[in-house]
Order: structure tokens, then sequence, then C-alpha cells
């Protein structure tokens, strides 16, 4: 028995050694690729080729397709291979392994709220460094979604497919309510107000998805903050500031309305909510701006679209962008990065930003893009798209629509949603909001302590 | 003077040593596949991990005192509990049930045993799929049902009250075909003769039932009881694709909430330490039941 033991442990040791073995020797060669920075990989006919992860899917990952496609026979240098990886959490995840490596993707597409951790992970290369490099015009590019990458004054990743908030609404609901369907309500007061109007029988006056992302436009229209040291982006944030006045006035607004019964509850998933607008047990509601050709189409009445309601005593400062940019990675072939330099400049062109915007509902980085034949004829036809893009161009920049930056940030947002959920069942809605601030701050915490 | 020495140890532990070479393959795989994670786990839940997944601050046994105290964890230990109360049980008398019909010897039984048993083929993915239309909140077939009937509707997924009852009824659904099939074995392989006996004994349905059929499926049902336990507490898929762990964490079975730590949140350590408490409590269970269970069990 003794002797079984000591084999045992033996064994087990064994398989412990050699795993931290096999450890440090993966570690030693990811040095090593960083430092030689390998060959670049070329096709048969020579061209170098690289590998692009995004986490489009549907009509997004068709467009995208396309544009891949346009672009590798524009030239022949550089060949870019599109590889749909998941959502942008499974995309992160795999990119996780990876990253830093020779075989991370040149070019990997990651969510807004990746962005701080990205720049601390050192997988990347800024891509200031080759906008300075080349002299590349950057100021083109839409300034509202720039100030969102940014930080200090250094653009990481380019932006690509960038969507904000709107109010989406049934202007035959509001016709028949009495109200005027075109002027949607501005104010969290009016919106209340006109939510009772609105609600009838089956249909409900207002909702919002369940979704940290809205909770965050609320508050950055009133110019408040999400996290401390401005937003994060003037040092390090170390706790949370939503629970300040402008954060209450946003979790009492949708608690009056939801203890009045005009505002309907659809949970957390996009079809649900899109489903209950479709099928007229909603109003009014929010939903991204790469929603709104859906409703469009799939809505039996009239959909009109409006800017996200703002406080009554404050002027509206406007959205944060949400979405998604483009990062280099760093340890790949200088080839490599030169070809997906190439490639993030040929999709910053207003041709291809025209047929993104248009595809997709998402907007053109370049604004340029708006000033195509095709764009203009689609805004003709449908108004409403123009809409999402005044919206943007209308916000004041400032830290507060410039967007947090945390790398603890999809936790966060699960906090949001438990004090959304949380206050809808009849929690006090400033206690709900406390302690969604405590489970930040914990995160926060944590992710500050095992920092390198 | 010479004795005859004893052999020595390398001698003696001969046979010990083949044994050893006969179970080397699957120790090898055991050690690699299971044991090198689990200690990994359990040291990794002494830590604080970095973004990278790396273990970066000893915290000793903070993460579990952190656990314990916090009220989130707590819910989902809660609500695991739950779950397993109002799956278990349900599904095995339901099982057992459908068991006892398609035994009886009748024209086209085997359709209906093919159909009991045909919620085993479908992947947990795909039927949570189903259920999800079957749930929704606006063009959801029970919603319409309860809108026909004129009763108020239920807000199925999106409703704390609800939510878990409407996991749990998928789940039972999803799980029965396996039970169902392992139950219709055991009573299939009971002997003919002591039915016979008994008949002849003028013993009734019930009687046969409550003397003969239930001891003698006692071992099947036993094993039943264990593997739905352990699934029970291992519930994941169904809960990703209806729920998510919401709305207000009422769905946040422990399983879920090791994912969401370790794969959304990437705090290795914490989740870590919740999976070592989940073993824990899946080691206590069925340590509890094979006392306290097996004793009733009848082998023959």
């Amino acid at each position: 028995m003794k002797l079984m033991l000591l084999f045992l442990t033996v064994l087990s040791l064994a398989v412990l050694a050699a795993c931290t073995n096999s450890d440090s020797s993966t570690k030693d060669e990811e040095n090593k690729g960083e430092d030689t920075k390998g060959e670049a990989t070329k096709t048969e006919d020579g061209k170098v080729s690289i590998e692009f992860w995004h986490a489009m899917s549907g009509t997004g990952q068709t467009s995208l397709d396309e544009i891949v496609a346009n672009f590798n026979e524009s030239q022949d240098k550089y060949e870019v291979k599109a590889e749909f990886q998941g959502t942008y959490e499974e995309s992160l995840t795999k990119l996780r392994s990876v990253g830093g490596t020779k075989d991370a993707p040149a070019i990997t597409q990651v969510f807004e709220i990746g962005t701080k951790y990205m720049i601390d992970s050192g997988y990347i290369e800024p891509i200031q460094k080759f906008i300075d490099k080349n002299n590349f015009n950057a100021d083109e590019l839409e300034q509202n979604i720039l100030n969102y990458y940014k930080v200090d004054d250094e653009l990481y990743s380019m932006p690509f497919n960038s969507s904000t908030p709107v109010m989406i609404y049934n202007k035959d609901a509001f016709k028949e309510a009495g109200l005027d369907p075109e002027k949607a309500p501005e104010t969290f007061a009016e919106v209340i107000n006109s939510a009772e109007k609105l609600t009838k029988g089956e249909m409900y006056g207002f909702s919002m998805l369940t979704y940290g992302w809205f909770f965050e436009q609320l508050l950055a229209t009133q110019g408040g903050d999400y996290v401390n040291e401005n937003n994060g982006r003037t040092g390090d944030a170390t706790e949370a500031a939503f629970n300040s006045d402008e954060g209450r006035l946003v979790f009492r607004t949708l608690d009056t309305m939801n203890k009045a019964k005009t505002f309907g509850n659809f949970g957390t998933n996009w079809d649900d909510i899109r489903a209950a607008f479709a099928s007229e047990k909603v109003a009014m509601y929010l939903d991204s701006s790469a929603g709104v050709a859906g409703a469009i189409d799939t809505a039996p009445f009239e959909v009109g679209v409006a800017y996200i309601p703002h406080a009554d005593e404050v002027k509206r400062n406007g959205v944060v962008i949400g979405g998604a940019s483009l990062w280099m990675s760093k340890g790949i072939a200088e080839e490599e990065q030169e070809a997906a330099w190439e490639f993030m400049k040929y999709l910053t062109t207003p041709e291809v930003q025209a047929k993104w915007h248009l595809d997709t509902g998402y907007f053109a980085i370049n604004p340029k893009a708006y000033d195509e034949e095709n764009v203009k004829e689609k805004w003709a036809e449908f108004p409403q798209y123009k809409v999402t893009v005044d919206q943007l161009q209308d916000t004041v920049p400032g830290y507060a629509t410039q967007g947090a930056l945390i790398s603890v940030f999809p936790e966060s947002r699960q906090q949001i949603v438990t004090a959304l959920e949380d206050m809808y069942q009849g929690k006090d809605p400033a206690e709900a909001l406390e302690q969604a601030a405590e489970g930040t701050n914990r995160a926060i915490e944590v992710a500050n302590k095992t920092k390198k | 003077m010479t004795t005859v020495r004893a052999p020595g140890i390398w001698k003696r532990s001969a046979n010990l040593r083949v044994g050893f070479l006969y179970l080397l393959p699957s120790i090898i795989l055991f050690a690699v596949f299971l044991f090198y994670p689990m200690i990994r786990t359990i040291y990794l839940s002494f830590f604080l991990t970095d973004q990278n997944g790396n273990a970066a601050v000893n915290v000793g046994f903070e993460n579990y005192s952190y656990l314990l105290t916090s009220p989130a964890f707590l819910n989902s230990m809660k609500a695991t509990g739950l779950f397993v109360l109002y799956t278990v049980p349900i599904g095995i008398i339901l099982s057992l049930f459908f068991a006892l019909l398609a035994n009886e010897k009748l024209k086209g039984i085997g359709f209906f045993r093919t159909m009991y048993s045909s919620t085993m083929g479908i992947s947990v993915a795909a039927s949570s799929v189903i259920w999800l239309f079957l749930f929704h909140p606006s063009v959801g077939v029970f919603n319409r049902i309860l809108l026909v009937l004129d009763f108020p509707q239920i807000q199925w997924l999106l409703d704390p009250e609800w939510a878990l009852i409407s996991i749990a009824i998928s789940t039972i659904w999803m799980n029965t075909g396996f039970s169902f099939l392992i139950l219709l074995g055991g009573l299939q392989n009971i002997d003919e003769h002591l039915y016979e006996s008994s008949r002849i004994d003028g013993a009734g349905y019930f009687y046969r039932l409550r003397r003969i059929t239930i001891p003698m499926l006692s071992p099947t049902l036993f094993f039943i009881i264990t593997i739905s336990l352990i699934n029970a507490f291992q519930t994941f898929g169904q809960i990703d694709i209806l729920t998510k762990g919401g709305p207000s964490q009422s769905t946040n079975l422990i399983v879920y909430s090791i994912y969401r730590e370790a794969f959304i949140n990437y705090q290795f350590g914490t989740a870590s330490a919740q999976a070592v408490i989940l073993f824990v409590i899946i080691l206590v269970v069925t340590i509890l039941q094979f006392k306290l269970v097996e004793r009733k069990v009848h082998y023959q």
C-alpha cells in the first residue's frame, strides 16, 4: 500500500514536472519569436498571406467576405484570409492562447470594451506607429469614433464597425395615442409621459434591453463618468463612478416606468426585444443603430428613429460608440504587419465604408462615405438612417462620451444587468445600483492587484 | 552462520510491479486528464490570476472566504440545490412511470419505447433552442395556449420566480429519455417467474410493484439516482442557451457561475475555488448516498 502511494506520488510529480517544463519551453520560444520576428507566411505565388480574425456573423460576415475578396483582387502583393472565430468573447479567448506569438493572426477584431485589455496585454502594435510612419491622414476619419479608441492621444487600433444606441418607435402607435409621430420624446420626463399614453392593452410604452451598454449611454449623455480617473482616461481607474446622481437618475427613471407598468421587460436577448417591437408589444425601445435596418424591414407599421433620451436638467452630451476595432499583432513578421496595415487602409476608403454602412447599418468610419451616391439614395429613401449619423456627429466630446476604459468591463456590465433585473423585481433603485458599484469595485481592485 | 534470508523487497514486490504495469495506461491517462487538472485547480484556487490567467498573487484561503460570504455565490448554491430538488425526484418518478408503462407487453409497444427514449437522441443545445421558442415571451407556444385558455401570461424565462422552474421543466424533458431507457432495461431483467408465482398467490398489481418490481429494480434505480444527481449538479448547456444565468441570477447555477468567472471575467482563481467547492459538495452527496441509500438496495 505504501509502495503504491509512493509510486503514485512519483508519477504525479513527474507529470507535474513535465507540464511545467513544457510551459517554460513555450515561453522561451515566444521570446525568440519576438526577437527574430520570424519569416512571413507566403502563398505559392509569393504573396504575403495574413490571417484576419473577426466576430461578424450573418449579413456582417457576408459583407466582410466580399470586402476581403475585393481587397485581394485589387492588388497582387498581399492576401488576407478572413476567419470567423465566434462571438467577441470567444475570439478574445482564442487570442489569449496565441497572443504575442508568431502564430497570432495579423489582425484581430476586438470589441470596444476590450480596448483597455488589449493595450495592457502586450500582444499588439499600436496603429499610431504606422500612421506616423506612412503619414496617413487619420483626421479624415470620424472624430467621435477616433475619440473612443485614442488613449493618451495615441490611436491603438483601427476603428472598424461602430454603432450607437438610438430610440426606435412605432409611429402608428404614436398617432393612435394622439402623439406627434414626427416628434419623439426627448427627455426622461417626456419619455415617462409618452410611455403612459402609449401603454394600451398588450402594448407597453417603453422598453430597454437589459444590457449594461444602454445604462452607460444614458449615463454618458448626462455627462456622467462610469469610473473615476476621468473614465479611466487619465490614469488607471480604481473605482466605479456610475453610482452618482446621474446613474441613480437613470435607474429611477426606469423604475418609475416599471412601477407604473408602462415599461415592458423583455430580458437580455436582442432578438426578443426586437420581436416584441415588431409584434407591437412595445411602442418605444432603445436599440443599436445597427438594428435600425432590421426594425424597418420587419415591422408591419411605420418606424421612427430618434436620439436617445437625455435628462431634463442637463444639456444632451450625446452617445458613446460601441462596436469593435481592428488590432495589429506584435511578434509577427514585419512584412505581415505591412500587409495588415495596407488592408486597414483599404478598409477606411469611402467606397468600402459606404458598402459596409449600407450592408450592415454600422457607421462609416470615414465620413466621406456619406457623400457616395449609393448612400445618398438610401438615405433619401430611409431618412431614419441619417438620424443615427446625426446623433453621433452632434455628440459633445468629453470624458463621458469618450467612453470608459477598464479591463473588467464584461464583469461590470454583468453587475449592471443584475442590478437592473433586481430593480425590475422591486428592489430599491439606489440600493441595486450601489450593489453593482461594489461588485465593479472588487473586480477593478482584483485586476489592479494582479496587473504586472 | 547463514540463515535463509527473507526474499528482498524487489522480489517480494514482483506481483505488485506486474500489477502496476497493467494499470499503467489507465494511471497515465487519469493523471494527465484528471489528477493534474484537479491538482492545478486546487492550486489556482489559492491565487488571484492576472489577465492571462497565470497565478499572480497568493491569497491563501481568501477566495474561499470571499465566496462563502458572497451573496452571489450563496445564491448560486441555493439555486443549484433547488434545481436538484426540482429535477431529480420528478425526473426519476416520471421515467419510472414511463418505463412501467412501456414494459407492458402490448401490440406496437416498440413504437412507444422509441418515443419515450427519443429525447436522448437530441443534443442539449438543439433541445434548448426548441424550448427557447416554446418559452418565448411574445410568440412562444406556451403563452399562446395560456392566452387561448384565458389564463394570465407567464414570463417563463424573464421572471426570476419562474426561470428556474422553466429550466427544470426543460431539463426533466431532456433527461427522461436516458433514465427511461436504463430503467426499462432494469425492468426487462426481472425474472418473469417471480411475477408468475406472486400472481398464483393472488398478489395485486401494486403489491407486486412494491414487493417485487421496486426491490428488484433497486440497483438500477440507485445507479440512475446517482447519475441524475451528479448531472443535475453539473447542468450547463440549457442555462447558457436559455437564460445565461439570469434573471436576477436566479438560474446562475454553480457550473454556470464557474464558467462566467473563468471565461468572461478571467478570474481563474475564484473560478477554481468555486469548482473545488462544487467538487466537495458532489463528493459529500455521493458518499452520503452510498452510505444511506445503498443499504436499501437489493442485490441478487
